[in-house]
């Protein structure tokens, strides 16, 4: 708070001389202090904060130089008490001594009343304005630590299983422009994300509410990584000046199906560790930071790997591998590994990156936001699979009898079919499961039913539609040229645009309520060959028990969580029943 | 200097060249050497064999430098980056955006 009156403290072993500046500061209106040497004048300042000093150059006990270093020490940085030196040394010496030592200014004698109060004036005005500078800065910390707070509040606070993820985050600023999100699939798929917007500070963190929010409203939906991605795009061109941009990882983690699909938009490499800590796959960014193009390029694509249950998945920005030492060296990529590979081994990979960064750093100002993320390939919630309907209490025969009858019908159904190149283009899980929790409500149950439909169409366009054999992917070559090969037909038929094509999937669900809960069976017909769907099973029982295989577990896993499951038509027409009770 | 730009003698090519550091502290400079050239057609050329570092906002200035270059239906190529400042672009994926040599 400014105080009424101004206080100027004069320090002169003149008594003739305090006098003298006295009644020209009382005239300025100011209530002066006075001090007959250095020492005292120290201590006259620490115990009346002054917000003006004039001092003499000599003095007994302690001279002015000595006493203004000693105050200047003691105001410290950001708060300016003029203090200007009044000396009839008239020589270049003394400027040059009396700035050394901390003085604003230099008077020398003699002057007239009016060059005095001119003088003071003109430190007024400094003073004046530093003091406005630091008010101004407070306010813009006070700002910078309220958005900070409502950020962590809204992005880091309601991030999915944030104790199985290991996170650095150490911004240059207050604010971050780094951003870490993790979100539940209805699946049980988990989605990371590790982003970086252009600079750091408030500027770049404008972005990072809208990307929140579209992440996790459509992980939350059922939309695939890809999907994401492009809608990230597409939002933050519109959204972020010329300028700025988002450089993002992004990860889908699925444990029942063993594998990652990654996408790396603008970020130094990620990495994939097993857990001995030997680098398996790095994945190498493939697309331009999003918010640059309109669109996603034309040949934007996941990345698929297989993993072990102890594999991680590492993102980093490139704050960590641009970090300087005192001699400017950068911490860079082999110094970044070498502690990630230790920390695995020591099974604290985050701590051990961060004390190697601290230890080369050495107290080094840090120029960037410096974030990872340590995410494991296991140990997700795991979607709950019972091998049989458990009949709950008040579950009465007439249910039963009503769901299975004849002639019942269903109080609402729902067809979709998709040919040729809508197949590439459309997801339509997210669609379907639009329609259910518009009609019906959302509820816990439909985690389920979500990934029933999801696996039995992949099953559909891939064995289907596109023709793939799924004992491609037995071999972990296999997997990767299983999904290239995936990638290739699925283009194929995004060129047959001008044609009616005859591929097809269609999707029809009929909606069959209960007394206690509901049923709903689903239909998936394909344009495919079809296939033997005994083998398939056959293969799956042995391959459950070596525990090896790759392929095939799309159908165990929905077999488990349907009533019924059956093929038909040659494996091109597959029917499910799936009850829930409430 | 650390931002420098000539045009060439036939006038159909604007060289700007950037030593040692491309970062923040350079926009208004950098933006100086293009924004007044509204000349049609263009070359563009960005000297980076003198850059030794590039920060991620030196990547948006590069940006609005191909937005300028695009308006005036201009040509932007990116000449000799270092190794350091070519790993940078490549992260970025630049050379998907513009012509990299």
């Amino acid at each position: 708070m400014p105080r009424i009156q101004k206080i100027a403290l004069v320090v002169d072993d003149s008594k003739m001389q305090c006098k003298l500046l006295s009644v020209l500061l009382k005239e300025e209106d100011y209530q002066v202090i006075i001090a007959n040497d250095g020492a005292s004048g120290v201590q006259m300042y620490i115990e009346h904060q002054p917000d003006l000093v004039l001092m003499d150059i000599n003095m007994p006990i302690m001279d002015g130089f000595e006493a203004t270093r000693r105050i200047k020490k003691l105001s410290g940085e950001g708060t300016l008490a003029p203090l200007i030196f009044i000396t009839s040394m008239d020589s270049e010496q003394a400027f040059i001594d009396s700035v050394d030592a901390g003085g604003d200014s230099i008077l020398v004698r003699p002057f007239t009343p009016k060059v005095f109060k001119a003088k003071i004036k003109a430190m007024q005005r400094i003073s004046d304005l530093v003091d406005q500078v630091k008010g101004l800065q407070l306010e813009q910390q006070n700002d910078a630590e309220l958005a900070e707070k409502m950020m962590s509040g809204v992005i880091e606070a309601r991030n999915f299983a944030l104790d199985k993820i290991g996170t650095i985050k150490k911004a240059a600023t207050i604010f971050s422009g780094d951003i870490q999100l993790t979100a539940l699939c209805p699946n049980g798929d988990i989605h990371v994300l590790l982003g970086d917007f252009t600079g750091h500070g408030l500027r770049a963190s404008i972005g990072a509410i809208p990307v929140t929010d579209t992440f996790r409203a459509m992980t939350k939906k059922g939309f695939s990584i890809l999907d994401i991605v492009a809608q990230l795009n597409r939002q933050m061109f519109t959204l972020l000046p010329g300028d700025l941009f988002f450089a993002a990882c992004f990860a889908c983690i699925s444990e029942h199906e063993k594998s990652a699909y990654i996408f790396n938009a603008g970020l130094p490499d990620g990495y994939l560790f097993d857990v001995q800590g030997t680098i398996k796959q790095q994945f190498v960014s493939t697309h331009p930071p999003l918010g640059i193009l309109p669109q996603l390029l034309a040949d934007a694509q996941v990345e698929v790997v297989q993993v072990k249950p102890n594999d991680r998945l590492v993102f980093i920005t490139d704050g960590i591998v641009e970090a300087r030492n005192p001699a400017g060296d950068l911490f860079d990529f082999h110094r970044f590994e070498q502690a990630a590979i230790a920390g695995i081994i020591q099974k604290d990979l985050v701590n051990n990156v961060l004390s190697s960064l601290d230890d080369f750093c050495e107290n080094c100002e840090q120029e960037d936001d410096i974030s990872l993320v340590d995410v494991p390939c296991s140990g997700w919630q795991q979607i709950k699979v019972s091998n049989k309907v458990t009949i709950p209490e008040g579950f009465t025969e007439e249910d039963n009898y009503f769901a299975l009858a004849d002639n019942s019908l269903p109080t609402w159904s729902y067809h979709l079919h998709l040919t040729g190149g809508l197949l590439k283009k459309v997801n339509p899980i997210p669609l379907v499961m639009n329609q259910i929790n518009d009609l019906e409500g959302a509820g816990e149950h439909w985690q389920s039913l979500y990934t029933i439909l999801t696996e039995l169409f992949i099953n559909a366009l891939d064995h289907g539609v596109l023709g793939l054999n799924s004992s491609l992917k037995n071999s972990a070559e296999g997997f990767s040229q299983y999904f290239k090969e995936r990638a290739h037909r699925l283009d194929l038929l995004a060129n047959e645009d001008n044609k009616v094509s005859e591929d097809f999937v269609g999707i029809a669900l009929k909606y069959f309520p209960l007394a206690h809960g509901g049923k709903m069976v689903i239909n998936i017909k394909d344009s495919g060959q079809g296939f033997d769907i005994l083998d398939v099973f056959k293969d799956n029982s042995i391959a459950m028990n070596d525990g090896l295989k790759l392929s095939g577990r799309g159908v165990e896993l929905v077999n488990q969580l349907c009533d019924t499951l059956d093929y038909q038509e040659q494996g091109t027409l597959v029917t499910a029943s799936y009850i829930w009770h409430d | 200097m650390t931002v420098s730009s000539r045009i060439s003698g036939d006038g159909k090519e604007l060289v700007i060249a950037i030593d040692d550091r491309f970062d923040f502290s350079l926009h208004q400079l950098f933006r100086d050497a293009y924004s007044s050239i509204t000349t049609q057609d263009l070359s563009y050329v960005l000297d980076l064999s003198k850059t030794e570092y590039m920060d991620s906002s030196a990547l948006g200035m590069i940006l609005l430098l191909k937005d300028h270059v695009q308006l005036y239906a201009g040509q932007l190529t990116i000449s000799k980056p270092s190794d350091t400042v070519r790993k940078i672009l490549e992260i970025a994926q630049f050379q998907r955006l513009m012509t990299i040599e």
